[in-house]
């Protein structure tokens, strides 16, 4: 328990120092948000009076302190240009991106754990010559490239997939649940998710495989060989349990991770997620909104770390054991 | 290839640097043109590189220094003493089919400081036709008056104008019949007269849109972004509109007329009706144009400070008094401001009276307008879906107008093809690749049209050696236009040495068209005004000083 409390204890002020160098960031970053209200009729004046709407014409110390207090009471401030709460346009869109780097991390993690241990099995036939290159490959491979290669070839051409956005035109629906469980929407999924998935799967596939090898040569594993169980029963019920273990961190950490770099992704497909909304924050000086998206991402990020953590803690019984020892 | 021949003949064309005089002299100091980056708008940075090959060729040290869009507007905009010369561009909007916007705010001298004026070109002479042509009613005499301050704006060249680029759009013609988009001048086919007309030919009867930009808000009295208006303008009606042919045109009014020059009278169309079913009257015409005159919408105010009073005549019928004569009153003021609902507004511009906020910041706003279409669902970062309103006087032939937010410019094309979207409003790729794959593609029809707009490079006319009519009308005649509209522009432009664009044909004149530019013209120009160089490098006529240092 004690440890668990610790591990929070870190990861909320990571937290804190995640926002507060978030604040100043993009307050000392060059521009202002005026810039993109730049027109004949703005005058001083009213220049002025934006800047004082904005909260900007006060000491940036203080400005810290207010933003601070209100982040407390779980109070994102406004967007400058939508007017409108910072939480609500970020809980409008992170369903999407959850769903999004959920289902993606998922279908990559299964695939990646059998296809990393199988080819650890495989280990010195053609497949395995031909297969580690072709994922290097996939993971090396930019994003937005893989997007534009399956968009043209599965989208333009072959037309079995629609070439951007979450729903069809003009759909409604009467929950944001009935949209997401609508085929519709599965549907529009499918691209992004393949393209991320595609990008995801290296890293799960690779260290499967590398752990696969290593435990294949532990004394149990030639334990269960003299025992008589078939290959398979060897590979998933012996081996591949033990060689899970980094791969549970990896995914726990890759959440938090492709929370934040699903912008390309989310660029290409029209997906309407946190990605997008972040870049075009940034480039209008929509600092509230700006510092938001990023603090949602942070949060994820540290609340999946703070998970990884217990999960070790879980499966591995010698992490908890050597702290107490 | 043929970006790099046309480079190639420039370059051999010029004439060899030749010293013009010789002996002690102060050199001109290098110079930053300032650009957007190449990724950010590749012709203007390719035009940015020619500019500065050309005006090495004068002796002068040229850097092309690309900087990020707000970090340039930074720069150019808030710190007005420190820079030299920069790409600049000004956009085409329906409004400022009057040439008012562009003739006045451009170059009077008041908006040196703060304005628009941000080259900071002060001529009493040109102020005096700015104000002038504001109060002149009779439209012969404007022209004449805009005639002049294009000729002083040419013999001044406090700028050098490059193109006014064209604008490709695209629709699906298997949806829609062809002749019935409009063309509306310096705009294209993406306008209010094109969504109003165009008429489906089959089962699929919504008009679907991309836009690369999302939408900030819908509120009529904020304008939030550029394609904010796009909904504005459907959702609420003015009492006039910009018409296709540019001229403002009665709209919510069945009639406006000037009963003397500072009197404007209008009757209301009988009728009309707000989305919520409740009658438009003349007292909702008031409150539309008195709810921006006090402090709750900053945007919209200063459209309204130019009128005095307003008086009921009949039932429908309303008198604007103005303040001073103002020829633009039915540009800038009658078909710009929204129609509101007084019974919503009234009570929501109340509440706010005594609170720090605007009606620009409202959490909730009405989306009550009396416009051909409604406004029915919105997600900022996805679409906009707009229905018809079949009771409006010009009810749209679709049944939807859906807005798509594409930020991929490829895709846009992927989903032409695919019929996800109709109407390609706007294109932010390789025009090459549009006109392609129209080619490709024979249901798909492209509309090409030249921009109201144009893009320029910007002197600062504050900083010696721009303050010299001479060194400007070198450095601009140096600029090969042709070479802009091919080699820049990939021949999506026309050349430019306006502020009132062609496609303007009344108010654009063209003796100015005529302006020679060449190498050897510029160099005689600079000699004749005492310039110098020496040892290739260009030299302050004698007795002038270099005060300043690059920035």
């Amino acid at each position: 328990m004690r440890l668990v409390l610790e591990r929070f204890t870190h990861n909320a002020l990571a937290l804190l120092a995640v926002t507060t160098i978030l604040f100043f960031m993009f307050r000392l970053m060059p521009g202002t948000p005026l810039a993109a209200f730049i027109s004949e009729n703005l005058n001083a004046d009213q220049q002025q009076a934006m800047l004082e709407q904005f909260g900007l014409d006060k000491p940036m110390w203080q400005q810290y302190f207010i933003y601070l207090g209100n982040l407390v009471q779980g109070e994102m401030g406004l967007s400058f240009f939508q007017r409108r709460p910072v939480t609500t346009i970020l809980l409008e869109v992170l369903p999407n991106s959850l769903i999004l780097t959920l289902t993606s991390l998922i279908i990559a993690y299964i695939f990646g754990v059998l296809a990393g241990a199988w080819l650890a099995w495989k280990r010195g036939s053609w497949i395995e010559r031909a297969a580690v290159p072709a994922v290097l490959a996939t993971r090396a491979a930019p994003e937005f490239w893989i997007g534009m290669v399956l968009l043209a070839v599965l989208s333009f051409n072959a037309g079995w997939f629609p070439s951007g956005g979450a729903s069809s035109p003009g759909l409604a629906y009467t929950s944001n649940w009935q949209r997401i469980a609508s085929w519709d929407y599965v549907h529009h999924l499918a691209l992004p998710v393949l393209t991320l998935a595609l990008y995801l799967q290296g890293l799960p596939l690779l260290l499967m495989r590398s752990n696969m090898l290593e435990v294949m040569h532990e004394e149990f594993v030639t334990m269960a060989r003299m025992k008589g169980f078939s290959e398979w029963r060897i590979v998933i019920g012996h081996a591949a349990r033990n060689a899970l273990l980094p791969v549970v961190t990896a995914f726990a950490l890759g959440v938090g991770l492709s929370m934040g770099g699903n912008v390309v992704i989310e660029t290409v497909f029209s997906w309407p997620g946190i990605g997008r909304l972040l870049v075009q924050a940034v480039s209008v000086h929509d600092y509230p909104l700006a510092q938001g998206a990023f603090l949602m991402i942070a949060l994820v990020l540290a609340l999946m770390n703070f998970v990884a953590d217990l999960l070790y803690m879980v499966l591995d019984p010698r992490v908890s054991h050597g702290r107490k020892g | 290839m043929k970006r790099r021949t046309l480079i190639g003949t420039a370059a051999a064309t010029a004439v060899a640097p030749k010293a013009f005089a010789q002996g002690p002299t102060e050199k001109v100091r290098k110079l930053n043109l300032y650009s957007w980056p190449q990724a950010a708008f590749p012709q203007s940075y390719q035009a940015a590189q020619l500019i500065a090959q050309q005006w090495r060729q004068l002796g002068l040290e040229v850097e092309v220094k690309p900087l990020q869009r707000q970090a340039q507007t930074q720069l150019i905009w808030f710190s007005r003493d420190k820079w030299d010369v920069t790409m600049w561009r000004m956009v085409g909007r329906p409004e400022r089919s009057d040439p008012d916007e562009f003739l006045y705010s451009l170059y009077y001298s008041a908006y040196a400081e703060k304005g628009y004026n941000f080259i900071g070109y002060i001529n009493p002479e040109y102020d005096k036709l700015a104000e002038k042509q504001r109060t002149q009613l009779d439209k012969e005499e404007r022209r004449k008056t805009a005639f002049q301050m294009q000729e002083i704006i040419n013999r001044d060249q406090p700028q050098a104008f490059l193109v006014h680029p064209k604008y490709v759009t695209a629709f699906n013609k298997a949806v829609f019949k062809e002749d019935t988009v409009v063309n509306q001048q310096g705009i294209g086919i993406r306008n209010i007269w094109t969504f109003l007309t165009i008429q489906p030919l089959g089962a699929q009867k919504d008009l679907i849109i991309n836009s690369n930009e999302t939408i900030n808000a819908t509120n009529p009295l904020y304008i939030g972004g550029a394609v904010d208006s796009w909904v504005t303008d459907l959702v609420w009606d003015r009492i006039m509109r910009i018409g296709p042919d540019g001229m403002p045109r009665p709209w919510a009014a069945e009639s406006v007329n000037w009963v003397d020059d500072k009197t404007v009278e209008i009757k209301l169309r009988p009728g009309m009706k707000w989305h919520d079913g409740k009658p438009v009257t003349i007292d909702d015409v008031i409150f539309s144009f008195e709810a921006p005159a006090g402090t709750k919408a900053p945007m919209y105010k200063p459209f309204v400070t130019d009128i005095a009073a307003m008086e009921k005549v009949g039932d429908m019928g309303l008198r604007f008094k103005l303040k001073s004569v103002n020829t633009t009153f039915l540009t800038a003021s009658l078909a710009k401001i929204n129609l509101i609902p007084k019974h919503i507004w009234e009570p929501v511009l109340k509440d706010l009276a005594d609170k720090p906020e605007t009606a620009e910041q409202l959490k909730e706003v009405s989306k009550i307008g009396s416009g051909p279409f409604k406004l029915v669902r919105w997600a900022p970062t996805e679409e906009i879906v707009l229905e018809k309103f079949p009771e409006h006087f010009n009810a749209p032939k679709i049944d939807r107008w859906i807005m798509r937010i594409v930020p991929n410019a490829e895709a846009t094309l992927g989903m032409l093809k695919k019929g996800e979207i109709n109407f390609l409003g706007m294109f932010g790729g390789d025009v090459d690749v549009l006109a392609k794959f129209a080619k490709d593609n024979p249901d798909i029809a492209t509309r090409t049209e030249v921009d109201i707009g144009f893009e320029y490079v910007a002197f600062n006319n504050r900083r010696p050696p721009f303050d010299d009519v001479a060194f400007r009308r070198a450095l601009s005649l140096a600029i090969d236009r042709r070479l802009m509209v091919s080699a820049a522009w990939q021949d999506y432009a026309i050349p430019a040495n306006s502020h009132v664009s062609p496609v303007l044909s009344y108010w654009h004149d063209p003796a100015v068209d005529s302006m020679k530019t060449g190498l050897a013209d510029a160099k005689k120009i600079l000699q004749d005004a005492g310039y110098r160089v020496v040892g290739g490098k260009l030299y302050y006529p004698v007795g002038k000083q270099e005060k300043l240092t690059t920035e």
